[in-house]
């Protein structure tokens, strides 16, 4: 087991973006987490990460072998979380050494190889293009060899490229080691990875189901029904 | 992990994060110009103010000249102390700090260091265009007003940076942190202003070793509370 969650809630004020939400995520899952602006995905994703702290619940986080530590999160969120006046590598080299990663300019260097941006490296980030800065982004997030990842939609702002460039690479996290939990409003990119589907609904999970055999117009018809009724609620108030 | 080498790897960490402030400053250079400029305006204001070269005029009010330099040494620094953190939430690198598994005091201390670094240099340059504005030659008793300077501006570093990441977040943290600093570094100014005095223009340092005790008191006091408290400050509520 890879992430366990129990009766999670998470208050900012009076508004409730977690709601008892119990969830667990076997190590090796690639969980595509649906739902409308607004659902709590975000926030839950901060709050596995440990950038948020639950108002009650608990999240625990276990892998084969080793301890629960956080080393063995890596988060892609909205922000690039890089230095724009920083080249390439050297917003890699330095977040390997914030993680304590060994060799950490071998590892920078291959990261952004494996990244396919070698020849940009030298380049400061805030010159690179929207593609380009993803792409770091997603190499920032791996460079420490997480064994779950969080990705907070990916796909947003790259273009046709760089979205085969990304999915390639999160075909390649499916190796049963990593375990990862995508969260995307774009059903196909999520479905298309995926072993397993959420749909979170106004802080609750509404729907889990195993991605085998699931065709996208179940998920669809789910989400929809989602979206309408907060849609719907939101008008008659 | 014996305690040597975690104490070893602690300091690494806390240069690692210091060196990528530096390095980013040192690029563009953009917060050293703007804040040596705006002490060089302060030390030229009140020399054409109170003709403060005039041998008269020291002997009439001999505070007035270790005020005039502690102005210009201590208020432009509030330029860097808010952006140290600013340039962190706005390009949402803070997170990726955040994320590392490294202990929150350490994130203190690495930017702790390189504002105090910072403050430094430019308080050594600041100094320089006093004694030359001011007419004061370098003598013996020069030494003394180093160790001055860096004891008054690691306290004012210290909270400072304390106060910078409280305040980066809210809208008018431009004004809100002097008005919050400030008061809290008077024991500072106060210190400073008056060791300043002796080594400045008496010739004996009866009270200059007390004046230091209390910077060394303050600098120990409010470096070790930041340090402790810095994790509840960068928390997301």
């Amino acid at each position: 087991m890879a992430l366990r969650i129990s009766h999670l809630t998470k208050r900012f004020g009076i508004f409730r973006a977690i709601s008892g939400l119990t969830l667990r995520i076997e190590e090796g899952q690639f969980v595509s987490l649906f739902g409308p602006n607004g659902a709590g995905k975000t926030t839950l994703l901060k709050l596995v990460a440990g950038l948020l702290k639950p108002t009650s619940g608990t999240i625990s986080l276990r892998f084969n072998g080793s301890g629960p530590e956080r080393r063995h999160v890596g988060y892609v969120s909205h922000q690039s979380l890089l230095y724009p006046e920083m080249t390439g590598y050297e917003n890699l080299f330095f977040y390997s050494r914030l993680y304590g990663v060994a060799h950490p300019r071998e590892r920078s260097g291959r990261m952004l190889e494996r990244m396919g941006l070698s020849g940009a490296g030298e380049q400061l980030v805030r010159e690179y293009s929207r593609g380009m800065k993803q792409r770091l982004t997603l190499g920032r997030a791996l460079l420490h060899e997480p064994r779950l990842l969080l990705l907070d939609e990916p796909y947003v702002g790259l273009d046709q490229q760089g979205n085969r460039l990304l999915t390639r690479i999160l075909r390649s996290l499916k190796d049963g080691t990593h375990t990862v939990l995508l969260v995307t409003h774009n059903l196909a990119e999520g479905l298309e990875l995926c072993d397993r589907v959420l749909i979170q609904h106004r802080g609750s999970l509404v729907y889990d189901r195993s991605s085998g055999g699931l065709g996208r117009r179940e998920v669809e018809a789910a989400y929809l029904g989602a979206v309408e009724e907060d849609g719907t609620e939101s008008r008659s108030e | 992990m014996s305690p040597t080498r975690r104490l070893l790897d602690g300091l690494g960490l806390i240069w690692t994060l210091a060196e990528k402030d530096l390095r980013i400053e040192l690029r563009s250079r953009q917060a050293f110009y703007t804040t040596l400029f705006f002490s060089f305006l302060i030390l030229m204001v009140f020399n054409f103010a109170f003709d403060a070269a005039n041998q008269d005029m020291r002997k009439a009010a001999p505070g007035i000249l270790p005020g005039i330099l502690w102005v210009a040494l201590i208020f432009p620094g509030v330029i860097q102390l808010n952006r140290s953190f600013q340039s962190e939430r706005e390009d949402g690198t803070l997170l990726g700090i955040l994320l590392s598994p490294m202990d929150r005091g350490l994130i203190f201390l690495g930017k702790f260091l390189a504002n105090w670094i910072f403050l430094v240099a430019v308080n050594l340059v600041t100094l320089a265009i006093f004694m030359a504005v001011y007419n004061f030659p370098l003598t013996s008793s020069t030494p003394w007003m180093l160790l001055l300077i860096l004891l008054a501006s690691l306290g004012f570093s210290a909270v400072g940076t304390l106060f910078g990441a409280m305040v980066s977040s809210i809208r008018t943290r431009e004004v809100l942190l002097p008005i919050l600093l400030f008061p809290i570094v008077i024991p500072v100014i106060l210190a400073a202003v008056n060791g300043s005095t002796e080594v400045l223009l008496a010739e004996n340092f009866r009270f200059l070793f007390q004046w230091i005790k209390i910077l060394v008191a303050f600098d120990v006091i409010f470096l070790a509370a930041s340090y402790l408290v810095f994790e509840y400050v960068v928390e997301e509520s």
